[in-house]
């Protein structure tokens, strides 16, 4: 999959990257705020985006707003986030198609990825 | 002007104008009395008086009768003594019946216009006497209207303010207190109501503050060890590169560590919040033997590694309104430390009983080493604890039972434990009776 991963921290961005590229066999294109989050989204197509909560310039759930705004609409997309109180994940499963606490084991990311778009995909079908 | 002085001021012209009144009444009850003793000398004694001062004072008989005369008192019988001398004094002296006609004349003129003035001055004892009682009437009158305008009135408006305030309307403020005692007491109520909005917005903003610390903490603490963690998984698989027997030990300490660090800063948070309010439970009926159950098979694995039976006795068919997750997280807490405590070989055991109060009683029993008993109250604080495990599968965090603790309050209940060294441990919650469903206890 091509996948464009928006996380400020450098060495998380890194772990995940590591994890989606070794572990899964993606392809991951990095930014590091909300907003190079939602320029990249508009301008290339991405099989699945994934966004940190809490990010400078736009926060994962703004951006995730703006890309749905500007019509990307088919593209999953799953947060990460650390703050794991009830209100803040219903606003991400509101807004995305699932969502990753942190900290989470890296190696089970891919697998927890497949698990969410499976889910949606038996939603959607 | 206070009420207090209203007060006085109302009493003191009431006391006044009616003692006033009555005083005035009681002169001419005097006047009145003189009247009557003057009258009382009534015409026919005055005159005999003037008769006998004619009669000459050597007739032995006058002087006689003048001597009786002066002895009797009663005007009826000197009326009676006074017909007798004029009968007599007309018998030796006709002459003299002339003059005792024209005394008797003048004497009931007299009579006439003094009782003409007595009932003129008894007209003004009457009205002194009404005044004097109407004044007192009124004055009374007025003490109670001032007294139920003034205070009542005011009293009532008080406490409907208190309660608005109570039930928070903030409406609390008496826009303009008067000057009266009532005034006062609307002054200190409202300088208490407003200490008790600053002291209650300065608990709010500390509230505020302690969220937004967790929340913040919860981010900055959480982070780092999500790529701590990650580096070290990643190292550990092998996906960056193999890495040698020694490496790979050192790592697997690490993350180890790491994870206990995790589970540290997650326990933290969890009692961070329960103790700030800020965790409501999530209520639901749960139906009790199937959540144990449930319960002790996720420790299964556990208990199985450590080589220790788990048992579950007389767990009833019961439903309760409990928090799931967190009573989860309680029964779990107990298991697994009496699961690490546990010789091998050793069974565990999750029994339920009811208290005499008709609460419900939960117990973990071990056959582990026990606590002292100066222990016993000890290892339910934070970061306390007791002997070291006889299988320390999974290091603790020193938080369990304080968590666990916290959150069995949160239910209502409370936790202890019963033990003795060498005796094994029984850690107990309770769970209270108003929990339990009455439709499973009917059925």
């Amino acid at each position: 999959m091509h996948i464009l991963l928006a996380e400020d921290d450098p060495s998380v961005s890194i772990v995940i990257q590591i994890s989606l590229e070794k572990i899964g066999g993606h392809t991951v294109e990095l930014v590091s705020d909300g907003a190079q989050a939602v320029n990249l989204a508009t301008r290339r197509a991405f099989d699945l985006i994934i966004l940190d909560g809490m990010m400078p310039l736009k926060s994962g759930l703004q951006a995730a707003a703006e890309i749905r705004s500007a019509g990307i609409v088919t593209t999953p997309i799953i947060f990460l986030s650390a703050k794991n109180d009830e209100k803040d994940v219903q606003a991400f499963l509101n807004l995305g198609t699932g969502f990753i606490p942190k900290p989470f084991e890296p190696t089970e990311i891919c697998a927890r990825i497949d698990a969410i778009l499976n889910d949606a995909n038996k939603g959607a079908g | 002007m206070t009420i207090r002085g209203q007060l006085n001021l109302l009493t003191a012209v009431v006391i006044g104008g009616s003692g006033f009144a009555g005083y005035q009444a009681y002169e001419t009850r005097r006047e009145i009395e003189a009247y009557d003793r003057s009258m009382n000398d009534s015409l026919e004694t005055r005159s005999v008086l003037l008769l006998l001062e004619d009669l000459p004072y050597h007739d032995d008989t006058f002087r006689r009768l003048q001597v009786e005369r002066d002895r009797l008192q009663e005007a009826d019988r000197r009326r009676a003594f006074g017909n007798a001398v004029t009968t007599y004094a007309t018998k030796k002296r006709p002459e003299l019946r002339r003059s005792i006609r024209r005394a008797l004349k003048v004497e009931a003129d007299h009579y006439n216009r003094n009782r003409g003035k007595r009932s003129e001055i008894e007209a003004r004892f009457e009205k002194l006497m009404m005044l004097s009682s109407g004044i007192l009437g009124l004055g009374l009158f007025l003490v109670v209207l001032t007294i139920h305008a003034r205070i009542f009135r005011a009293i009532n408006r008080l406490s409907r303010r208190m309660l608005d305030f109570l039930v928070d309307r903030y409406s609390f403020q008496f826009s303009q207190p008067d000057e009266t005692e009532l005034g006062d007491l609307q002054r200190t109520f409202n300088s208490l109501a407003q200490k008790v909005i600053n002291t209650t917005d300065e608990l709010k903003r500390l509230d505020q503050a302690k969220s937004e610390f967790l929340s913040i903490a919860s981010h900055e603490l959480r982070t780092p060890m999500t790529s701590i963690k990650g580096s070290l998984s990643l190292l550990a698989t092998g996906v960056v590169g193999q890495l040698d027997v020694g490496s790979l030990r050192l790592i697997k300490i690490a993350e180890g560590e790491t994870d206990r660090l995790i589970r540290l800063i997650n326990d933290l948070l969890d009692l961070a919040k329960i103790e700030s309010g800020g965790l409501p439970l999530n209520l639901d009926w749960v139906q009790w033997d199937e959540f144990c159950g449930k319960t002790l098979e996720g420790l299964a694995g556990l208990a199985m590694r450590a080589e220790v039976r788990l048992e579950l006795v007389s767990i009833p068919s019961i439903e309760v309104s409990i928090d799931r997750d967190r009573m989860q997280q309680v029964l779990t807490n107990l298991v697994s430390n009496a699961i690490k405590f546990s010789p091998k070989g050793s069974a565990v055991r999750v029994s339920i009983s009811r208290a005499k109060t008709g609460d419900l009683v939960v117990s973990v029993q071990d056959q582990g080493p026990g606590i002292a008993s100066e222990d016993q109250q000890l290892i339910f604080e934070k970061f306390r604890q007791g002997a070291t495990a006889a299988n320390p599968l999974v290091k603790g965090t020193g938080l369990g039972l304080a968590i666990a603790k916290a959150l069995v309050a949160e239910h209502g209940g409370s936790i202890g434990v019963e033990s003795a060294i060498g005796k094994g441990s029984s850690f107990w919650f309770t769970l209270p009776k108003w929990r339990e469903s009455e439709l499973a206890k009917v059925a």
